[in-house]
């Protein structure tokens, strides 16, 4: 009886223990990580108020590509807490195993469990911000000292600030939707050990003589891809930012200038289709598109790899002599590179939209955006001279120029961006299996070009 | 349980309060019902103040109902009383937990539960320590050991450390500031009142007063031993299936209040068009209104043919890749588990070794698995290729051969792209079928082959014509349940693929497209009509196997 007594106890303090240690407040230490970054001054003042009564709870997010980005951000968080006054900050990374970041946060936003602040895809702004998800601080913001749209990169601007009532942009439009995070576009990576094997010029080099084109690419390539039947001269992912440079590149696009059609039958897109076209099936100097082309690379089987600023951690460490440079130049005279970027977004549900907005502001200063540079994924989004120095500074790869090449004014990059007038998320999904069609040969380029824009037009709403 | 002759007058003073609460219960569950419309009690969605209003009339009117019954003294008004006050014990604490945020106190428990776990082990250690007595035998068989009281005590300190550890006491402390609110204080007390009136109920008094037989006290034990799960199946299975129904003929992106679109959604899913083409390239364009419809896929008949095409081109693709998967990943996870099911059947050394190996895929990760098939499928340093090359280098120098080496590119060529996914669904549910298949073959009885092989049959004859039959259920089955898996197929191709619908759309399947429509197009309206349609072909798919397997006498026996 009295060992039955005690081994019910025992029971009863197991359920216990997992039902009220589940109540108690979760213990958030911040992970201890190194300043990484050379003091930049903020550009704005972040803390204008008198220190409220009681700090407010203020849960942000955005998506993190690994363990190191998660320290970073969880650091940024608790200095900003200590900064910014009357605001308790929590960061939460976001996505998980089984659930991918923009699913979690669409269910979040759908269930009212969403945080203050969140990060999302330049792409998404429309949808978010038509189904009235993300509030317009445009008000807050004509409000703070020192606010400057043009701080920033005039692309993700552009379609942070358009108002899809009055189709205008820009800092009097009445909307902002939110600040861009950082940016980012595309280089080569180069395997420079298979470049010199080959015999073939250094890109960098043509590249500062401005003898860096399509042609003197094609010689690369073919030069590199001759060394063996496994090493090839080129490799690119599978998504619409590789396929679509050299469709910008050769004067054409996926949407007409206002982006309320597709473009993508135009002769120019058809043109720089087809010469991407030529680099897998004609010259055979290309990763089998569809096949990630980054082991390959890592392996040293590809002489060139295109990606963004994104890859170089994981790129630091292949054993061969890398380096980057620009995209080669097309018909049009550029390298029709992309300006990606993704924003911090204020919830549209959110109990503190001022202390909220504060948040956007502080993530987004030159010093916390130089903090995330330094892990080498990012480029700061703040057209600012010191976040640019400290960028540079960033190596390897040597030549970082290229990156600031490719989203120079004078590059003329294509701004990633949503469709205010059309579902992008509809149109990526008509596009993108019928060039894969086209570059692996099952299509041509004329019938992709004969029916292409019959499908994709119907993806917008006028 | 004997009826009573008389009622003494204590349980007819409870049956007269019993009568009273369900009037007041009915009371308060009209003004609970009324509140949401009156302002009283704040509820943003219509459809959740309808639904409120909907559940407590209806407790309401039960409840009215119960209170009748039980002054008639009727069983019903006791099953009725018992029923509403057990679910709305359920609902207040669920509403107790809530309030005091165990739920979303999971994530706390898992920070600290690591630190507790050394305390735990103490625990454990006195778990062992304490069934060390069972190899000392004690001289006095009525008196614990010391050492079962030392273990115990032991385990009582561990638990008090790893409680104190992981933060219970602070959790104890947080729990009850958080009930600290009226809402908390209301739930609380809801539960205790409710909880008190169930036991009342259940008292043998109260029971013999209301005519309860031995009959009734079994279904109440069986109805609550069951109310977890049926409860559970009602709130989160059975709730969104009704409400996706709902979706299904709305506009619904999820976000915002849906507006009723009636049948277009479905409309839109089944609207095609078939057109005569006089050329084999002539554009659909010409044929259709390319403004609603797409081109599907063309039948080629001489100089002409037969053009499809679709409002929603993409669900037909889905379709007819889903159905492309199921046909060839079906009979390959199924065949070949029943010839390794008998392979592994026999008493040869090591095969429970085996019976693992093959079973491992199916409890593996299938995210995890989709990456490593993505890394052997690379065309250019995938190991499938790498051995097919080798394999090819190797037969050409042996034979003199001039065999080109294929150089496959299994997830980037359209015409490969499917096959990849079946063999990674076939490999993975192949051992799953291969034990189900050797539970049926264990199940055969012995004599049938010893009976057999006096008949002077042979092997294949036993396979033929005992294994097989036998094994009809069993194959029924695995039949049923991997076409049933097959239909749903996502995560391989989800991972697999880049992007996931495939070079032309060659591995978009019907689960693939509603997670694009629901979760990627803010369609939520369109995603659940394709997922009631794909409701419909895998419920019609599995009634012609149930059919078919009618027709077998042996299953039906």
């Amino acid at each position: 009886m009295k060992n039955s007594l005690l081994m019910k106890v025992l029971s009863l303090l197991v359920v216990a223990s997992f039902a009220l240690s589940a109540c108690g407040t979760p213990a958030t230490e911040a992970p201890a990580t190194e300043a990484v970054v050379t003091e930049a001054p903020a550009t704005e003042a972040v803390v204008t108020e008198a220190p409220a009564a009681e700090d407010v709870e203020i849960r942000w997010r955005t998506r993190p590509d690994n363990q190191e980005e998660i320290d970073v951000y969880s650091q940024i968080s608790t200095e900003l807490d200590a900064e910014i006054d009357g605001v308790t900050l929590t960061y939460e990374p976001g996505g998980s195993e089984g659930a991918n970041y923009q699913d979690q946060l669409r269910a979040e936003v759908a269930a009212g469990t969403a945080p203050d602040v969140f990060w999302i895809p330049g792409t998404d702004v429309a949808d978010f911000a038509t189904r009235g998800l993300i509030l317009n601080a445009a008000d807050v913001a004509a409000a703070t000292d020192g606010f400057n749209v043009d701080d920033f990169y005039a692309g993700p601007m552009d379609h942070l600030t358009f108002n899809p009532e009055t189709s205008t942009s820009g800092a009097g439009s009445g909307a902002l939707w939110g600040l861009p995070r950082d940016v980012s576009t595309f280089a080569l990576y180069l395997n420079m050990d298979l470049i010199n094997e080959a015999g073939a010029p250094d890109p960098r080099e043509l590249a500062a003589n401005g003898e860096w084109d399509w042609d003197a690419f094609l010689d690369v390539a073919q030069k590199t891809r001759a060394l063996g039947s496994d090493v090839y001269g080129y490799g690119a992912s599978a998504w619409w930012g590789p396929y679509g440079v050299w469709l910008n590149a050769s004067g054409g696009g996926f949407f007409n200038e206002d982006r309320t059609a597709c473009a993508l039958n135009t002769e120019e897109s058809l043109a720089g289709l087809d010469f991407q076209r030529s680099l897998y099936q004609d010259f055979d100097i290309a990763t089998p598109y569809g096949e990630d082309a980054e082991p390959p690379f890592r392996a040293g089987k590809v002489a060139m790899f295109q990606n963004g600023r994104w890859a170089t951690p994981g790129i630091r460490t292949v054993d061969f002599e890398w380096d980057v440079v620009e995209l080669p130049a097309g018909p049009s005279g550029t390298a029709g590179n992309w300006l990606f970027w993704g924003a911090y977004v204020i919830n549209a549900n959110t109990e503190h939209p001022e202390e909220a907005w504060k948040l956007v502001q502080a993530l987004t200063t030159a010093q916390t955006q130089g903090k995330i540079s330094a892990l080498g994924a990012n480029i700061p989004s703040r057209v600012s001279q010191e976040a640019l120095d400290a960028f540079l500074t960033f190596s390897p790869p040597a030549n970082n120029q290229a990156f600031l090449n490719g989203i120079a004014a004078d590059a003329n990059p294509t701004a990633e961006g949503p469709l205010w007038a059309g579902s992008w998320p509809e149109f990526d999904q008509i596009m993108g299996p019928a060039i894969q069609g086209v570059l692996t040969g099952a299509t041509t380029v004329e019938d992709f070009g004969a029916t292409i824009c019959d499908e994709a037009d119907k993806v917008f709403t006028n | 349980m004997a009826v009573p002759s008389q009622i003494d007058s204590q349980t007819n003073l409870i049956l007269r309060l019993y009568v009273f609460w369900r009037i007041l219960f009915a009371l308060l569950a009209i003004f609970g019902a009324l509140a949401p419309w009156l302002g009283y009690f704040p509820v943003d969605s219509t459809w959740l103040k309808g639904g409120l209003t909907l559940a407590l009339s209806v407790a309401a009117i039960f409840s009215g109902v119960g209170a009748v019954q039980i002054s008639r003294l009727h069983h019903s008004g006791r099953m009725i009383s018992l029923i509403l006050d057990y679910l709305s014990f359920v609902v207040c604490t669920v509403v107790v937990l809530n309030t005091g945020e165990i739920f979303l106190g999971i994530d706390a428990l898992a920070e600290t539960f690591t630190s507790g776990l050394p305390f735990l082990g103490i625990a454990i250690a006195g778990y062992f320590l304490g069934s060390l007595d069972e190899y000392f035998p004690q001289k006095e068989q009525t008196s614990e050991s010391s050492l079962k009281i030392v273990g115990q005590w032991v385990m009582l300190t561990g638990f008090i450390l790893f409680l104190w550890r992981v933060g219970a006491v602070n959790g104890i402390f947080y729990f009850f500031g958080k009930l600290a609110q009226p809402l908390g204080i209301i739930s609380v007390f809801g539960a205790l009142i409710f909880g008190f009136a169930i036991w009342g109920m259940t008292q043998q008094k109260i029971a013999y007063a209301l005519h309860a037989k031995n009959s009734d006290e079994q279904i109440i034990n069986g109805w609550l031993f069951l109310s977890p799960n049926l409860l559970g199946f009602l709130v989160f299975f059975a709730g969104p299936l009704l409400l996706s129904f709902y979706f299904s003929f709305t506009d619904s992106d999820a976000f915002n209040t849906p507006n009723w679109v009636g049948f277009d959604n479905y409309a839109r899913i089944l609207n095609i068009r078939f057109a005569w083409l006089t050329a084999p390239d002539q554009l659909a364009r010409e044929v259709v209104d390319i403004k609603i419809y797409d081109e599907v896929g063309r039948f080629l008949i001489g100089n002409g043919g037969i053009l499809f095409a679709a409002a929603d081109k993409f669900f037909w693709l889905a379709l007819r890749n889903t159905l492309t998967f199921v046909l060839f990943a079906v009979p390959l996870s199924v065949i070949p588990a029943l010839v390794l099911s008998n392979i592994l059947n026999s008493k040869l050394p090591g095969m429970k070794f085996y019976r693992a190996i093959y079973f491992m895929p199916s409890i593996a990760a299938v995210v995890g698995i989709s990456l490593v098939w993505q890394w052997l499928y690379n065309a250019t340093i995938g190991y499938i290729n790498y051995f097919v090359t080798v394999g090819i280098g190797f037969w050409n120098n042996l034979f003199n051969l001039a065999v080109v080496d294929p150089k496959i590119q299994w997830v980037s060529d359209e015409k490969t792209a499917l096959l990849a996914v079946v063999i990674i669904a076939a490999w993975q549910t192949m051992g799953f079928n291969t034990v189900l298949f050797l539970a049926g073959l264990q199940n055969i009885p012995r004599e049938l082959y010893e009976a057999a092989t006096v008949d002077g049959a042979g092997a294949w004859d036993k396979f033929w014509r005992i294994t097989l039959p036998m094994l009809a259920p069993t194959t029924f089955y695995v039949v049923s349940t991997t076409t049933i898996q097959a239909m749903q197929v996502f995560e391989q191709v989800f991972i697999l693929m880049n992007p996931p619908e495939g070079p032309n759309n060659s591995t978009i399947t019907l689960v693939l497209y509603l997670y694009r429509n629901g979760f990627q197009n803010f369609q939520q309206g369109y995603a659940s009509a394709i997922a009631w349609v794909l409701f419909i072909v895998i419920f019609g798919l599995t009634l012609v196997q149930f059919q078919r397997q009618r027709r077998s006498s042996i299953y039906e026996g």
